[in-house]
């Protein structure tokens, strides 16, 4: 049972800023509700009003132009698992919307919801990453974009205010000949680690120029493991196809981590180093067509 | 949930001492710490905290009890209660230490506690993250209201 | 701020199982509620409340939807089947036929989540993989069969007629 509440369903954004504007902290946006109805079951979120952002023109687009894709707030992950527009420009998108959760919320989930909602396990929320998103806020003052990882704040907390709605996300494929990856380690729908990889090698294909990660589960927040991206400028693609990369003095140990229902951290850190270099090795081998057998229990791989 | 922190205030023990020993004005200074009264002068304390944890909003009427004061150095205190809208069950324990460094203080601050209920769903480190925040922002508040 | 509007009645009218049904909910009842205690449809069933077990799915448009987490209101103008609008005892569905010649019902409990998440499968895929069927029940937990004759049944039964639905 959920109690009482109001339904509100703006078809415009200015008629949603008036929404928000005229009951504040009564209101919650709503769409797939999928993490929402679950809060408000538990009694731990009480809105009086529910706004519906299902109806509003405009957020429930997908597009792609000049290497970017836009993704509507209302955008379903099945959608996202078929569009046509992201198979072909992001397909690691495509393939791990496919893996969120399982084909009920993914009918109804949205892509804005699930990054507006900030879980440290949001598989999106980690992979987008690596692909450089910006989230675009809209209120009746005005329109700001902000880099995915400044959005996210901390655990379930972003920045958006309570009088902005997050639109649309907008990511951008690597540049260049590559391949990515991405690893959900974690039993039935407790994700453990989400590691998101994209390797870009160099004209010759032998040499890594530019490699992408991005952890999710362990800290507070998804995030981009900057010191071990640099560390691999240069590596032979080789090496890391081979699964035995030497993560030593990769910054490995400045990794925040938490412990909670999915794990302590300490067993986080220490199945992200062997995550990490399952990736590697996947994404390693895709980008010189090699074919390995990828296989490891409770391990979804994309 | 465990925490510890030290700040530098720039004012002496004894001036910092009052500012505490003041246990309304002292929880001024906590954010999200109000409608602070006394029940009994120096022993017993009642005050509302309201936190915000992600989209969970949190308000706990708490029952603050000085558990020991030894002035100028170090005070005790406790504080518990329950938000039912939440379902939040809440038992901390704080204590404040005050040490002379050169012209000022070095007030550390520990603080060893529970929050039990439904909002250990979101995990404790998300809990333990919130009190971190909310300690150090007192650290600062507290520093800011000994200099005055 | 203005006071919060009385949470009213809504009028909705939605088809279960190919019949016309208009009811008036409240804005905050979930579908769930509605199928079993208004219209007296207890197939789909409260399990885990949130979305992960299965038991309560039913389809809205084709669509498979965890009933314990959706409002009903949003099933207003929709069509919805439950596993009621599946089959009959005397003519159950290729997919119920093939659950019960292969033995893949034990206490039932999951069965109707599970027959509803076949059918929205094989009305879009005709022809899965084992893969594809083992991917799409992730959502659908059983606690006594192990899977095995679930999975074997739907293979059966896409296997068995050319059109599956």
């Amino acid at each position: 049972m959920l109690r009482p509440f109001a339904l509100y369903r703006p078809t415009t954004l200015p008629e949603l800023a008036e929404l928000l504007r005229k009951y504040g902290d009564e209101a919650a946006l709503y769409a797939g509700g999928t993490e929402l109805l679950l809060l408000m079951k538990e009694g731990l979120v009480r809105p009086g009003v529910l706004v519906d952002l299902k109806r509003v023109a405009g957020l429930g687009e997908l597009a792609a132009s000049e290497g970017t894709v836009s993704i509507g707030a209302t955008v379903q992950h099945l959608m996202v698992e078929r569009s046509v527009a992201v198979r072909a420009h992001c397909p690691l998108v495509a393939g791990v919307a496919r893996h969120v959760a399982n084909a009920r919320v993914r009918a109804a989930g949205t892509v804005g919801g699930n990054l507006a909602f900030a879980d440290p396990h949001s598989d999106l929320a980690t992979l987008f990453l690596v692909f450089d998103a910006r989230v675009s806020l809209w209120s009746g003052e005005g329109e700001r974009e902000v880099p995915l990882d400044e959005f996210v704040r901390g655990p379930y907390e972003t920045v958006r205010r309570d009088d902005e709605v997050l639109t649309a996300v907008r990511i951008r494929p690597a540049p260049g000949e590559g391949a990515g990856a991405y690893l959900k380690f974690g039993v039935y729908e407790r994700p453990t680690l989400g590691v998101a990889v994209v390797l870009v090698l160099d004209a010759e294909r032998r040499r890594v120029s530019e490699a992408r990660l991005a952890l999710g589960c362990v800290g507070p927040r998804p995030q981009r493991l900057g010191h071990l991206e640099r560390r691999l400028r240069g590596t032979p693609v080789d090496e890391l196809a081979a699964g035995r990369t030497d993560l030593t003095g990769s910054g490995m140990d400045v990794i925040s981590a938490a412990t909670d229902l999915h794990g302590s951290a300490d067993y986080k850190l220490e199945m992200a180093q062997v995550f990490i270099r399952r990736a590697l090795r996947v994404a390693a081998a895709r980008a010189t067509r090699q074919v390995i057998d990828a296989r490891y229990p409770h391990t979804v791989v994309v | 949930m465990h925490l510890a922190h030290e700040v530098l205030i720039e004012a002496a023990p004894e001036t910092l001492w009052r500012l505490l020993w003041d246990v309304p004005r002292m929880a001024a200074c906590i954010p999200g710490c109000g409608e602070a009264e006394e029940v009994t002068r120096h022993q017993t304390y009642r005050a509302r905290m309201t936190q915000k944890i992600g989209p969970i909003s949190l308000s706990v009427p708490l029952v603050v009890e000085i558990v020991a004061a030894e002035p100028p150095g170090r005070l005790i205190l406790s504080a518990g209660g329950r938000d039912p809208v939440v379902g939040a069950d809440i038992a901390i324990r704080v204590t404040l230490d005050c040490a002379p460094d050169g012209a000022g203080t070095r007030l550390h601050i520990g603080a060893e506690g529970q929050v039990l209920g439904k909002l250990g769903a979101l995990g404790h480190a998300v809990i333990q993250r919130k009190a971190e925040e909310t300690v150090d922002e007192f650290g600062r508040r507290l520093a800011r209201a000994a200099r005055s | 701020m203005p006071a919060i509007p009385t949470p009213s009645l809504s009028s909705i009218t939605l088809a279960v199982n190919g019949h016309r049904v208009a009811l008036e909910v409240p804005t905050h009842a979930l579908l769930l509620d509605v199928l079993r205690d208004r219209l007296d449809l207890k197939g789909a069933k409260r399990s885990c409340d949130m979305q992960v077990c299965g038991a309560c799915t039913v389809l809205v448009e084709g669509t498979p939807v965890s009933a314990c987490s959706y409002l009903a209101v949003e099933a207003d103008g929709r069509e919805v089947l439950t596993v009621e609008g599946l089959g009959t005892p005397d003519a159950l569905h290729p997919l119920q036929q093939a659950f019960v010649d292969h033995g893949a019902v034990q206490c039932g409990f999951c069965t109707s989540g599970m027959l509803l998440s076949a059918k929205a499968l094989l009305d879009e895929q005709p022809r899965p993989t084992e893969a594809d069927v083992l991917h799409h029940l992730r959502g659908n937990l059983c606690r006594c069969t192990g899977y095995r004759k679930i999975v074997d049944a739907i293979l059966a039964c896409a296997a068995g007629s050319a059109t599956a639905a």
